[in-house]
């Protein structure tokens, strides 16, 4: 579809730097597809083809796919109750408002949360761009803590270095290093925050590659590293074993300063897995937990086991659910 | 008389890293000196040596952290200061450069052909930077018949990396370029790491460029083994004497554009050249002269420069009982 591409490119070229608003910018297509089609049948195919489409493009972003498996509900709900294309339109329009309050409000308790843990005169590390480390640096100033704080760049992409920018553009003083000085700098830290693209059910992080190695050297030196992340990063589906995609990128493009070497064999993955025992806590808008206990947290969301979602199958199943209606 | 625009120059070249690792700046130093010494035009020995001098510490300002750059001075000076006429102290200056500069590139050859052995068919290899001591392991057991795979880091900030990608590539061997932030992730495919060295202190602990000892960590939480290689010449003699070796930190424009900088005042770049990796994350130590566990890097430099050694402790030694018994010395 023509009217998504720019969106979606944005989304897969991971030029939107935070994996919330990467989430909220695809979400945002969806009541699209209602007022753009025809009739209701035609939205549903375009919505089966949209799922497809951002699920082949983040399939680690399991926000994405825990708010899809929402919006689909919700749709399916409408559908039942024989609304029209419009009306669903309308609907969405409503729910996405809803579901971004939702979100802002988690990462600003997260974030709250978090702060509590800094104190003033701390020296941070943190990686990547992250909305929440964002959130947990306003609560920061809010609070008049005074902190240093170590931002790596982050390669591949190097969006760290638009996180330092904007960090120390808040007033706080900012130490931007290579991602390989992490371990060179790790005595002068006293915590290290990161972010989160998605939590398993073990309580292991996905996030931005080189977050392991954070973790790791933090670890070795006795620093303490927090994940704060909203609960809506949970995977459920890895309770039932599935395991988190790690797309691996191949080519220069997104290592700059090397884009011209373009018959280089190069090869990084964008996430990388950091194991629960290097992660001191997760830090959620439900409190503050051990990483193996966010399991905990979900059960208490969602109920036991939480419900999954193929949201691939789900949209095709709308297609069946609108013609059985037809049918009776 | 001023050191020669040539010497001048290999001394700038050195500094803004245009010649770069630390076995080349060894080399190159040790070049610099002979080309010195040649364009001597005095007709003073005690002039002559003021003057290697002056050239001697501008060589050694250059860069603070590499031990291989002030050892190759002080292999050639060390000579040239035993000689007893000017001319003999000249020709001196250019023989001891010469054989510096064989030996240095013997050594390469020597660690090459020793550390292949530590490579097995079919083994991963991963490495940082571009050392040549290094690649001459991988290349040496790659011409053994070994099949090898390897991965290179980028090797941020001055992708150096890519020299290695270049030459491993060149070779024939399959390698990889690789973020430096992915090391952890692709660990548990590497069977054995092998990076260069730019000094290796008293106790084991080796300075190598910046993101060695996270690599170096990686490794030992995984399991995989870690090799150093490194010619005598970079073991850091002063480092017996309780001195630290430097930690270099370069400029922020290799980092970020300046642009960057300019925009936000309030954001700094820190950039240190080199890190310490500890001796317990290093499995040997592969010298021209043998492999070593890292903690008997005092071995080699007994060995090496045990004459030195000895004669600074016996200064050190009757400085202090100066101090103490200044009344007993007549």
């Amino acid at each position: 579809m023509a009217w998504w591409e720019d969106t979606i490119r944005e989304i897969a070229e991971y030029r939107i730097y935070s994996s919330t608003d990467a989430v909220l910018r695809a979400l945002e297509l969806f009541p699209q597809v209602f007022k753009r089609a025809y009739n209701l049948r035609e939205s549903l195919e375009t919505l089966a083809e949209l799922v497809n489409k951002l699920v082949e493009v983040r399939p680690t972003s399991v926000m994405l796919n825990n708010m899809m498996r929402r919006l689909l509900r919700a749709v399916e709900k409408h559908i039942k109750a024989g609304r029209s294309a419009s009306e669903i339109a309308d609907a969405l329009e409503l729910e996405i408002k809803s579901l971004r309050r939702e979100l802002e409000s988690a990462v600003n308790i997260a974030a709250t949360l978090g702060a509590r843990r800094v104190r003033n005169g701390d020296t941070l590390m943190t990686c990547s761009y992250s909305k929440t480390i964002m959130a947990l640096f306003h609560r920061l100033r809010e609070e008049g803590k005074r902190v240093r704080v170590y931002v790596t760049e982050s390669r591949p992409g190097s969006e760290g270095v638009e996180m330092a920018k904007e960090i120390s553009s808040m007033g706080f003083e900012v130490e931007l290093i290579v991602d390989s000085a992490v371990r060179f700098f790790m005595k002068d830290v006293d915590l290290v925050v990161v972010g989160a693209e998605a939590i398993a059910a073990n309580g292991a992080v996905v996030n931005k590659v080189g977050t392991s190695m954070i973790a790791l050297a933090a670890h070795e030196a006795r620093v303490r590293t927090f994940v704060i992340a909203t609960t809506h990063k949970f995977s459920h589906e890895t309770i039932f074993g599935e395991l988190v995609r790690l797309p691996i990128i191949r080519g220069v493009k997104l290592l700059p300063g090397l884009e011209r070497e373009a018959d280089l064999s190069a090869e990084s993955p964008l996430f990388d897995v950091t194991p629960p025992e290097y992660i001191d806590a997760i830090i959620t808008e439900r409190g503050v937990v051990a990483p193996e206990a966010v399991i905990l947290l979900v059960r208490e969301l969602y109920g036991w086991p939480p419900e999954t979602m193929d949201v691939i199958s789900a949209a095709h199943r709308l297609l069946e659910v609108v013609e059985s209606g037809a049918a009776s | 008389m001023e050191p020669p625009a040539e010497v001048v120059k290999i001394a700038e070249y050195i500094r803004e890293m245009k010649i770069r690792g630390a076995g080349r700046i060894a080399r190159a130093a040790a070049h610099a000196l002979k080309l010195a010494a040649i364009a001597y035009k005095g007709h003073d020995l005690g002039e002559y040596l003021e003057y290697m001098e002056r050239v001697a510490q501008l060589l050694k300002s250059t860069r603070p952290t590499a031990v291989s750059l002030p050892n190759a001075v002080n292999y050639v000076m060390m000579r040239v200061k035993s000689a007893r006429t000017l001319r003999d102290a000249i020709a001196t200056a250019v023989r001891a450069a010469d054989e510096f500069t064989s030996l240095s590139l013997k050594a390469v050859e020597t660690i090459g052909r020793i550390g292949a052995g530590l490579l097995e068919d079919g083994d991963v290899v991963l490495t940082h930077c571009n050392s040549s001591a290094a690649l001459s392991v991988i290349k040496t057991a790659f011409k053994e018949g070994k099949k090898l795979r390897v991965y290179a880091t980028e090797t941020r900030p001055r992708f150096q990396g890519l020299i290695s990608y270049r030459e491993l590539t060149q070779a024939g061997i399959p390698t990889t370029l690789i973020p430096d932030s992915a090391v952890r992730f692709f660990m548990k495919e590497v069977d054995k790491v092998i990076v260069g060295a730019d000094a290796v202190a008293a106790n084991g602990a080796v300075v190598n460029k910046v993101g060695t000892s996270m690599i170096a960590l990686a490794a030992h939480e995984a399991r995989v083994r870690f090799y150093v290689a490194a010619e005598t010449y970079k073991f850091s003699p002063a480092t017996v004497l309780g001195e630290l070796v430097t930690i270099e930190e370069r400029d922020p424009k290799e980092v970020v554009p300046p642009n960057v900088l300019a925009s936000s005042p309030r954001l700094r770049v820190r950039n240190p050249a080199f890190d310490v990796t500890p001796p317990e994350y290093i499995d040997a130590i592969i010298t021209e002269r043998g492999v070593i566990p890292p903690k008997a890097a005092i071995l080699v430099l007994k060995e090496e420069y045990g004459r030195m050694l000895e004669e600074e402790l016996m200064r050190i030694t009757l400085d202090i009982e100066d101090s103490i018994y200044p009344a007993q010395i007549p």
